[in-house]
């Protein structure tokens, strides 16, 4: 195959994954390494740079409305994301150091849980937090945001942010090692541990990702795993891709599209489990 | 107040970045400037782990990129770097609207950022 037919094969199917994506609430990142990786002769060092880099840049991209907006907290993401940074950082030089078939295993599985989490988390609105812990009043993890859909303010506080931090610890590696994002895990521990409104725990869960993978990136970059020929035609594609997927969400099925990702998470996820394995 | 001041300069990075990557891609696809690695010899060097593939073309590491902006692979990592740099801008940004502690995790934020930077 040409050169130049694969940045267009590229562009392609991360267009549609980004419509995907936006219509199932992932983000692009955790689609694309597991089915870039699985279906695309590029060695995955370069797949997980790629995904992280997506990643970062929607999150990014995202940020700057969110923000102003008062959907994502910097008080509350601040600690999160510094923790998230560290241990990022060590998943990116674990993966790079790892045998690939020992981190195509591992994502493998990975990408199974993932598909086993959005499955069968549930979420919560308003959930109740009847009594902050200590180290969350310390760092000011509390406050108020406007929700515009309940057209009033929504006070907001946390709690178990001891346990949270070591979320944020594993979720960092997990994100460094795999270049997957990571707000199918940061929502979940943002919302469901520590008690955060889910709103404010997408908007946060964005600038946490931001943060995070920032610091994975830089491994990447510095280490020779970023390859422009992978990565400008995937971000382009992804980010065109969720712009249409943002005006078809109005119409779309989206139990169908969240069963449909199910299904290519659950193949990808499968066919990197059993490349690792060798089978 | 420091919510602004970071969605401001984030939104202005985010878009330096975004314009600086379509227009170093473009110059590189269609060849106006000549490539570190050869667009064809991609297909066959992509499929090697990273390392490999410093070994076998001699790419740069580190920082060595910024020698090379004269190449058109190497010209797309500005855009990148943008990418990867802004939240330490942001974060310096913020530091003095920000209360004692918080502004205290801000500054071990972008050590821990300038480390992996230059690790």
């Amino acid at each position: 195959m040409e050169w130049w037919l694969w940045p267009i094969a590229l562009f392609a199917i991360t267009f549609a994954m980004g419509i995907v994506a936006v219509l199932a609430g992932v983000g692009g990142g955790v689609l694309f390494v597991p089915i870039v990786s699985a279906f695309f002769p590029f060695h995955l060092d370069f797949v997980r740079a790629a995904g992280l880099l997506i990643a970062l840049t929607s999150a990014l991209s995202a940020a700057p409305s969110l923000l102003v907006n008062g959907l994502a907290s910097l008080r509350l993401a601040m600690p999160l994301a510094l923790v998230g940074s560290v241990t990022s950082v060590i998943g990116a030089l674990l993966g790079l150091a790892l045998p690939t078939g020992i981190v195509q295993i591992a994502l493998g599985v990975t990408i199974l849980g993932i598909a086993l989490i959005m499955w069968r988390a549930g979420r919560a609105e308003h959930p109740d937090v009847a009594r902050p812990d200590a180290l969350g009043v310390a760092l000011g993890m509390h406050g108020v945001y406007h929700d515009p859909a309940l057209a009033r303010d929504v006070s907001w506080q946390v709690h178990r942010t001891p346990s949270a931090f070591f979320a944020f610890a594993g979720i960092g590696v997990l994100a460094g090692m795999f270049g997957l994002g990571a707000g199918w895990a940061n929502v979940p521990a943002l919302n469901l541990l520590m008690g955060v409104p889910l709103k404010l725990a997408v908007g946060t869960s964005g600038f946490v990702l931001s943060v995070v993978d920032t610091s994975a990136a830089w491994i990447y970059l510095n280490r020779g795993a970023v390859l422009p020929m992978i990565v400008v035609p995937s971000l382009i594609g992804v980010m065109l891709g969720a712009k249409v997927g943002a005006r078809l969400l109005r119409i779309a099925p989206a139990s169908l599209v969240r069963k449909i990702v199910l299904t290519v998470l659950l193949v990808a996820g499968g066919r990197a489990l059993l490349k690792g394995l060798g089978i | 107040m420091e919510h602004r001041i970071y969605a401001r300069w984030l939104d202005i990075g985010t878009r330096i970045g975004a314009a600086l990557l379509v227009a170093s891609f473009a110059i590189y696809v269609f060849g106006w400037l000549d490539p570190h690695v050869p667009h064809a010899d991609l297909v066959r060097l992509w499929t090697l782990p990273a390392d490999h593939y410093v070994a076998a073309t001699g790419a740069p590491t580190g920082w060595a990129w910024l020698q090379h902006l004269h190449k058109g692979d190497y010209l797309n990592f500005l855009g990148v770097a943008v990418f990867t740099t802004i939240t330490i801008v942001c974060y310096a940004r913020i530091v003095p609207a920000l209360p004692r502690l918080h502004a205290a995790l801000a500054l071990i934020q972008i050590a821990v950022l300038l480390a992996a930077a230059l690790s």
